[in-house]
């Protein structure tokens, strides 16, 4: 058994890391990964494999003890275990990483690291050896299908945003990530953020584009950073900009930081947003492929479809197909939440059943048996299949929706009611107004659920509430007011006991 | 416009033609398939937002609104099923549960978009599943502005206000805020009246429900079922000649809508529908009265009848008929300037008869038939939508011709017309310009020629256009020559660069429209002015199509009509020259009565023939010279001096305090008959309610005084004059009162009664006798007065939105004194610093002709060195400080330009 | 910095408008948008009041009315609310002796919930101005609140 030994450093750094890696020269088999979601919120946290055992609040002076005890001497340091054990699937040799390849690899920092591990490369190799046509073809090759959650084919997406007439063409990449659960798109920006980048440039070649945005999620203030630095170590190696690597092709990146709103991340409202208008939703058709931005083609694909692009260019469709499932190709970045032993990201094949991921990634549960899963979000639907398969046809058949891959998992001891609630809250709170059904159905659905909660309502209510999400799924505007149908068509369907034992009839 | 294909579809079995790509929520309602919706209206975009018009489309899935779809052929639809119809109950009751349904309380009451559906829906209070979520939506009640109210718990957020601001005003000044339930309409940032509404009111029109309703400047609330009747009339302000619907109760005017027909398709500005309560002010003239031993006493018809004709008599028979001169009035209607004019010509004998146009557009008249043929406006209003360049010049269309201000505005937001402005002052329309060249006030003959310079060095002229429809090229471009960007620059203060951009423009365009008005006219050199534009227009070949032309926004609501209908001391109705025997002869024919040969006096001379003695009497019908005139003190002079002075008006004007008989005539809503507007159509004004007191419309008035003459002119109704104006009027003779009162809006020239009037002038001939346009070689003249060290600030005087003229009408509302109240004076910030003025302070403001009092307010919008007075204020007249010096050709005084002195008042 | 030299950082196009509130927010001590300021930003956009207001009142990290010194938000999103987050918030109410929504008489804290802060991983979590907490405990959750209290009487 190979005794080599990992440590997983947090986003948080105040000057450990160098620390460490000094103080790690000359041990065998050691290796210092940063960078990484691994939870840690106190401080600097930092994690030792292979026992998982995560330290909080690391200060550098106590780098050395932790060393010493732990890596030397393999003994954990108790002042600092917080009492959390990861799981080794965190460890990126346990997952099929592509999107999340470098993260924690390299020092999200340096474009030199980037490079040095291939970066770039695939850009050079759409510009030089290949056309428009040609990048467009590979990716519709790929099947890959959009990540931001309703896995539209992005090939196809590309096709159309380079076909439309118009005075300009604009890329955005959409890490306006809001949906519960899900934090895949930060960890991208934070732990790689030149693939991103990278991803924009090819897709703004493939589609003619001249501008691409970057449109963040204004509290995600680490991925500003690092996307703003990495936009600008691009610009000075003439990566983006004019006449990028003398290839003739010449394309800017602006970085706008969001102003906060869930609806933001729906592409029209993003594109409102944009232009500097209230993030509302606009009638579609027509489509940002036909008018987007400021009324011209403009392509708007999720952080994890454009970081899925450099390796798909680099490596080839057939290569990315090897992965996933027929409809559903490539790896997905699920994040586990809730009840299980461990939460947090895996970056893993498209189609793992629900049960490899709770139990194999999440490590089972903590507390009790598996009652259901939150699939996609607040926006998905419960399902309490474990034979669920984790793609988009396979979610769907369950009547559910992959969404973002976030899974959030309820053991039978889990106040479901109270999630129902918080989904009741959010959508209420995130609806932009614009249309009744949503605007006013949300508040209801807010209003019954309380009662739920309290228990104070009636079986009335149960069906009252069904019926307007209902109806805000035939009638509403946007996707965020159709989507409330599923959450509490599902909750009612598997916790209707629960719900009823609520109800004061 | 090409005709749209027609494709079609079948709603619900229903077999329906409509044209490809109208909206399906409409086509259905246009064939009786009464789709529910209240976010859709139909002057502006879908915003499919109530949900309430879904339908089931076959082949699409789900739902879909009917607004947002645009017919296609062979669509098939359902738009009433059980589900369908339980889905929209669901949804009405999710609108009622946000909203406060106090109808008893609601001016919407009766007339309410909701209200009657949720009569349709049956969804009465007991019958809702769903409990209101009032105390969560936030209460909103901003009455801060003059004109309206909105309430947010009346508000079902259908966005058809701030469309409506936008897209037909081009405007913009609403907007949502917050988000979800807590979304509500704002203006400012704090309140309504922190905002750029001018209140025009096209939200509230467009509102469905009473969360935008009118404040009661007409005194008191009312419901649209409480209203008696509802009268279509036109608007008597400005010459857009929008058409309102008047809603009376009691014999009142109790609210005010835009009436949805040309030309306004149901827009106004402030004025016309917030600002007509002046035809109720207590200080209506009643009465006849006379003055006795220095005052007014009120007296019977017959008795002021008898003095006002005999008095005439006497001086007409003491001094002879030139002694005597008359003021029509472009406030009055065709019949009555016809009436009018005809009084002076047959009754008393002179064509000493003219009006305020003299002050406004006679320049236009004199210098476009020079060029032309005829002095009116080539164009037509709606026309505007489709120019690819609109040349703006003197002329503050959003103040003055706010409604004609919203298709110039909707051609720039959605047509991608290009507009070029050129004004000395930062008017509104700046906003919208991609080109503004701030000339110095004056100079445009310079600036005009340096454009012309440009397009002919880069040969942007239509050469074929000037070879076989002109004349004079080759004297003109003579003059061009030596008027390069940089001579013009020196010249105008403007850029030569932006003179290049703007020559390009407007040289290249497709379709380009020369829109002007004062800025343009009221100059010593304002025929030169007007022939300048002219010769823009012939050498672009901008004349006589579409959405091109040569367009003199006339200013008074009739002013079009009363040069029309020969309130012109050179010309008979219908711009037949008095010095023409042939013309001459017709109407002696008609009239019974030998006429004058002489042309007649005009505004200002009449003033000097007064105080030089040879003018005796006047009579003025409709017009307060007292204040309009330049150089009030000289005016004032005038009628002091003359023996007799009759002043036939609606209130006791500063001018009326002058006369000797003042008559009191009933006002645009107590009486029948037509205005014609700016752009040559005659409109229909009827009568609404009774004058107050024994007022009279004026063409009684003056039949009656004629008759006291012993000139019987044998009028019964309105109609016997139309009739004569028939017979008359060439370029009128097919507007009969038939086809008026049948609701056609004819535009002139229309010859006969089967002619469908006209457009646009000038499509295949110019109006002149060879039927060429003519250039002319205009060169450029300083103004009579410039700025010098003892008088070293150019004064420029105009108007602003919420006044018109000298007030007697828009201080006697409600609403407009609460927007201005008052007098005040545009000045750059930088000379109020150099002068040590305070925003606000009271200066003096004098001039070689007199002095005001008024308050300067510090403003971006005039450059350093000039100022700017609206001269509409009695208290701080600008006319006091005005030149009087005229262009020689049309006589029109320099309004626009005098040099004035600013001193700090200690 | 004052609002006319954030101004002039930005070209006055309309696209500007998000950051030049975001970024006049950032200076104000108040941590809101006065009437003033939004005005003047309007007035350099040249857009109408309202569309300014309109937006400003849309975004929830734009406040037009003033809040306390700090804003806690505590995430009442799914991962967060099944792992506890009623607990924190009752815990704040108590500890704060303020309701949802309210700030603190002493203007220090207004208490807020917010949606997923995507830090579910250490859910039920916390935002404390730009500050992210995570695998909050009652205990954990006082500390915080001394910190920011001692942090403040310093
Ligand atoms: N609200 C309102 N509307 C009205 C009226 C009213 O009193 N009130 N009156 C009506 C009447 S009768 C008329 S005639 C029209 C008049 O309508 P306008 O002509 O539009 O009104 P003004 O304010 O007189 O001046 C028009 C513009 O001329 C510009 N100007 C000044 N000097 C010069 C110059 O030397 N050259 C050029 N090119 N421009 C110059 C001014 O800056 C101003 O923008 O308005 C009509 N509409
Ligand atoms: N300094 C300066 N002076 C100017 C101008 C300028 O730009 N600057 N502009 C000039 C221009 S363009 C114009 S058009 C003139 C306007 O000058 P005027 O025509 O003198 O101005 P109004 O105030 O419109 O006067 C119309 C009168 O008619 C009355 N009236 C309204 N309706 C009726 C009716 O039905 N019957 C009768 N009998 N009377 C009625 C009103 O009460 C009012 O007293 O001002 C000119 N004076
Ligand atoms: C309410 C709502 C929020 C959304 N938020 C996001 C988001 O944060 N990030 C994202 O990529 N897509 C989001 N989407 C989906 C986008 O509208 C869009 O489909 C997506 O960005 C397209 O990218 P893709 O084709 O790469 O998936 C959201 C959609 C809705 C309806
Ligand atoms: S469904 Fe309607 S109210 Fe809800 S977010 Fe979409 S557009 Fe806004
Ligand atoms: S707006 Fe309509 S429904 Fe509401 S209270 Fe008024 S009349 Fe009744
Ligand atoms: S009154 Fe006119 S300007 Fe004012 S908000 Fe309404 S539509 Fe806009
Ligand atoms: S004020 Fe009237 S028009 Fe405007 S959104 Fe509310 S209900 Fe609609
Ligand atoms: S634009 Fe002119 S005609 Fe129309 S309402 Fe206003 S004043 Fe009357
Ligand atoms: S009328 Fe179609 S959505 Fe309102
Ligand atoms: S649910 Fe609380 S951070 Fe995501
Ligand atoms: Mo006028």
């Amino acid at each position: 058994m190979s005794s080599r030994r990992y440590v997983l450093l947090g986003v948080a750094d105040d000057g450990v890391f160098s620390r460490l890696k000094a103080e790690i020269e000359g041990l065998p088999n050691v290796e210092v990964i940063r960078g990484l979601s691994i939870g840690d919120f106190d401080g600097v946290s930092l994690a030792v494999f292979p026992t998982g055992v995560r330290y909080s609040g690391v200060p550098v002076s106590e780098v050395p003890t932790i060393v010493k005890k732990h890596l030397e001497g393999d003994k954990t340091v108790d002042q600092r275990f917080d009492g959390s054990v990861l799981p080794s699937t965190i460890l990126p040799s346990r997952q099929k990483r592509i999107v999340l390849e470098r993260v924690g690899v390299i020092d999200p920092e340096s474009i030199d690291e980037y490079i040095e591990s291939g970066g770039y490369e695939a850009l050079k190799k759409a510009l030089n050896e290949m056309s428009p046509a040609d990048v467009i073809e590979e990716v519709k090759a790929s099947g890959l299908r959009g990540r931001g959650g309703a896995g539209f084919p992005t090939g196809l997406k590309w096709e159309f945003t380079a076909k439309s007439e118009g005075k300009m063409r604009f890329v955005i990449a959409n890490a306006d990530e809001s949906e519960p659960g899900t934090f895949k798109d930060r960890v991208i920006e934070e732990g790689d953020p030149h693939r991103l980048i990278e991803g924009v440039l090819i897709a703004g070649y493939a589609v003619g584009a001249s501008q691409g945005y970057i449109f963040v999620r204004g509290e995600h203030s680490l991925a500003i950073e690092r996307l703003k630095k990495a936009i600008a170590d691009a610009k000075e190696r003439s990566f983006i900009g004019e006449n990028i690597l003398d290839t003739g092709f010449s394309f800017d990146i602006r970085l706008v930081p969001s102003a906060g709103g869930y609806i933001c991340g729906e592409e029209t409202a993003l594109i409102e947003a944009l232009e500097g208008k209230r993030g509302q939703p606009r009638p579609k058709p027509p489509y940002p492929p036909q008018k987007g931005l400021w009324n011209q083609p403009t392509l708007v694909n999720n952080v994890e479809t454009l970081a899925n692009v450099p390796s798909i260019i680099m490596k080839g469709a057939n290569w990315y197909r090897s992965f996933g499932t027929e409809s559903s190709p490539g790896t997905k970045v699920y994040s586990v939440l809730g009840n299980t032993v461990h939460t947090g990201l895996f970056e893993a094949p498209m189609g793992i059943t629900l049960r490899e991921l709770v139990f194999d990634y999440g490590g089972g549960l903590k507390d009790g048996e598996f009652r259901a899963a939150l699939v996609g979000g607040a926006a998905g639907g419960f399902i309490a299949d474990l034979d669920t398969k984790l793609d988009f046809e396979g979610v769907k058949e369950k009547g559910g929706m992959l969404g973002s891959g976030a899974v959030l998992v309820l053991s039978d001891k889990a106040d479901a009611i109270g999630v129902l609630l918080s989904i009741a809250r959010f959508f209420k709170r995130e609806s932009c107004g614009k249309c009744v059904p949503c605007r006013v159905g949300t508040q209801i659905i807010t209003d019954i659920m309380t009662r739920v909660y309290n228990g104070n309502c009636t079986r009335k209510d149960l069906d009252v509430m069904l019926d307007i999400a209902y109806n805000m799924k035939l009638t509403s505007f946007c996707p965020l007011g159709q989507s409330v149908h599923l959450p509490v068509k599902t909750a009612l369907e598997i916790f209707r006991a629960d719900f009823e034992s609520r109800c004061g009839d | 416009m090409s005709s749209k294909e027609m494709v079609t579809i079948h709603i619900d079995g229903k077999e329906i033609h409509a044209p490809r790509g109208a909206s399906l929520l409409k086509v259905a309602r246009d064939n009786g398939i009464d789709i529910p919706g209240l976010c859709y209206y139909e002057k502006v975009s879908p915003t499919g937002s109530c949900r309430l018009c879904v339908v089931k489309i076959d082949g699409r899935p789900g739902l879909v609104p009917s607004c947002m779809v645009q017919v296609e052929d062979g669509m098939k639809v359902t738009a009433f099923d059980d589900e369908i119809e339980s889905v929209r109950r669901g949804i009405l009751e999710m609108i009622l549960a946000e909203h406060d349904d106090d109808c008893i309380n609601c001016e919407k009451n009766g007339s309410c978009e909701l209200q009657d559906l949720a009569f349709r829906y049956n969804l009465g209070r007991e019958l809702r599943t769903l409990p209101s979520l009032l105390d969560v939506v936030p209460k909103i009640y901003d009455d801060s502005s003059p004109v309206l109210i909105y309430d947010s718990h009346k508000c079902i957020k259908c966005g058809r206000c701030i469309k409506a601001c936008f897209e037909i005003q081009g405007k913009g000044v609403l907007s949502f805020a917050g988000k979800g339930l807590g979304e509500y309409v704002v203006a400012g940032i704090e309140n309504w009246a922190d905002s750029a509404c001018d209140g025009c009111g096209e939200c509230v029109q467009a509102c469905p429900t009473g969360a935008l309703v009118e404040k009661p400047v007409y005194g008191v609330r009312v419901r649209e079922i409480d209203v008696d009747r509802k009268v279509v009339t036109t608007c008597p302000y400005c010459g857009v000649g929008c058409q309102l619907e008047l809603w009376i109760k009691d014999d009142r005017i109790v609210k005010v809508r835009g009436y949805d027909d040309i030309p306004n398709r149901g827009s106004t500005c402030v004025k016309g529908r917030f600002g007509l309560d002046f035809v109720h002010s207590p200080d209506r003239l009643k009465y006849p009265l006379i003055k006795k031993d220095g005052k007014f006493v009120e007296v019977s018809w017959e008795e002021a009848l008898d003095y006002v004709a005999s008095r005439l008599s006497e001086i007409r028979d003491k001094y002879g008929p030139d002694a005597i001169a008359g003021l029509s009035s472009a406030k009055c209607t065709n019949e009555e300037n016809f009436v009018f004019q005809k009084f002076m010509r047959a009754v008393i004998g002179t064509n000493s008869v003219d009006h305020c146009a003299r002050l406004c557009h006679a320049s236009t008249i004199a210098g476009l038939v020079r060029a032309f043929g005829s002095g009116a406006m080539t164009n037509s209003i709606e026309e505007f939508l489709n120019a690819d360049v609109i040349f703006i010049t003197g002329s503050n269309t959003t103040e003055t011709h706010p409604v004609t201000a919203t298709y110039i505005k909707r051609a720039v937001l959605f047509h991608n017309a290009k507009l070029i402005v050129a004004d000395p002052r930062r008017i509104d329309l700046v906003d919208y310009a991609t080109v503004w060249l701030q000339q110095r006030n004056g100079t445009d003959v310079a600036l005009f020629n340096g454009l012309m310079h440009v397009i002919w060095k880069e040969g942007l002229m239509d050469e074929e256009f000037i070879r076989s429809r002109t004349e004079g090229f080759d004297e003109f471009i003579k003059v061009i020559e030596k008027f390069t960007p940089e001579k013009t620059e020196e010249i105008t203060d403007v850029p030569k660069e932006k003179i290049i951009e703007a020559a390009r423009l407007y040289g290249s365009a497709e379709r380009a429209s020369i829109v002007y008005a004062m800025g343009i006219t009221q100059h010593v050199t304002g025929t030169d002015n007007v022939l300048s534009l002219a010769n823009m227009a012939l050498l672009t070949g901008n004349v006589g199509r579409e959405s091109t032309g040569v367009n003199p926004l006339r200013g008074q609501n009739n002013v079009q009509g009363a040069c029309d209908l020969g309130a012109l001391p050179n010309v008979f109705p219908g711009y037949q020259k008095v010095t023409d025997p042939n013309a001459r002869r017709k109407f002696e024919e008609a009239w019974g009565v030998k006429l004058p040969e002489e042309p007649g006096l005009t505004v200002v001379e009449m003033m000097y023939a007064a105080t030089q003695g040879k003018v005796k009497a006047m009579y003025f019908m409709g017009e307060n010279p007292v204040i309009s005139d330049p150089n009030i003190p000289h005016v004032k002079e005038a009628l002091e001096v003359v023996e007799f002075l009759v002043v036939q008006d609606i209130f006791l004007t500063e001018t009326a305090q002058y006369a000797d008989v003042v008559l009191p005539a009933a006002s645009f809503a107590e009486k029948n008959g037509t205005y014609t507007n700016t752009e040559r159509r005659v409109l229909w004004v009827q009568k609404a309610i009774d004058p107050p007191g024994e007022a009279k419309p004026d063409w009684v008035i003056v039949q009656d005084v004629a008759r006291k003459m012993g000139y019987d002119m044998g009028y019964s109704s309105v109609k016997d004059i139309i009739d004569e104006i028939n017979r008359l009027v060439p370029i009128y003779a097919g507007i009969t009162y038939e086809r008026i009162r049948n609701g056609e809006k004819l535009q002139w020239p229309c010859p006969s009664p089967e002619h469908p009037g006209t457009k646009y002038l000038y499509k295949d001939r110019f109006n002149r006798p060879n039927g060429l346009g003519k250039f002319h070689p205009v060169d450029f003249i300083p103004p009579a007065e410039w700025p010098d060290e003892e008088y070293p600030f150019l004064l420029s005087t105009g108007r602003i939105l919420y006044h018109f003229h000298t007030t007697s009408m828009t201080r006697r509302t409600q609403a407009l004194p609460q927007y201005v109240e008052g007098p005040y004076m545009e000045m750059h910030p930088d000379d109020m610093k150099k002068l040590g003025i305070e925003d606000g302070e009271v200066v003096r403001v004098v001039s070689r002709r007199g002095e005001i009092k008024i308050k300067a307010i510090a403003s971006g919008r005039v450059y350093s060195g000039s100022v700017f007075i609206p001269f509409h204020f009695a208290e701080a007249a600008a006319n006091m400080l005005t030149n009087d010096a005229l262009d020689p050709i049309s006589k029109i005084p320099e309004l626009k330009v005098a040099a004035v002195r600013i001193e700090k008042i200690e | 910095m004052s609002i006319d030299n954030v101004l002039k950082k930005f070209e006055p196009l309309p696209e500007n408008l998000l950051p030049i509130l975001k970024e006049v927010q950032e200076t104000r001590p108040e941590g809101y948008l006065t009437p003033d300021d939004l005005r003047k930003v309007a007035k350099y956009l040249h857009m109408s009041y309202a569309r300014v207001y309109g937006v400003a009142s849309y975004c929830s990290a734009l406040r037009v009315v003033p809040k306390g010194m700090h804003i806690i938000q505590v995430c009442d999103s799914p991962a967060c609310q099944l792992m506890g987050a009623t607990t924190v918030l009752e815990e704040l109410k108590s500890l704060l002796g303020i309701s949802e929504g309210e700030t603190t008489p002493d203007g220090l804290f207004t208490l807020e919930t917010t949606s997923c802060l995507g830090v579910c991983g250490v859910a039920p979590a916390m935002v404390v101005d730009e500050d992210v907490w995570g695998n909050l405990t009652p205990d954990k959750i006082r500390q915080i609140i001394e910190s920011y209290r001692e942090e403040e009487t310093r």
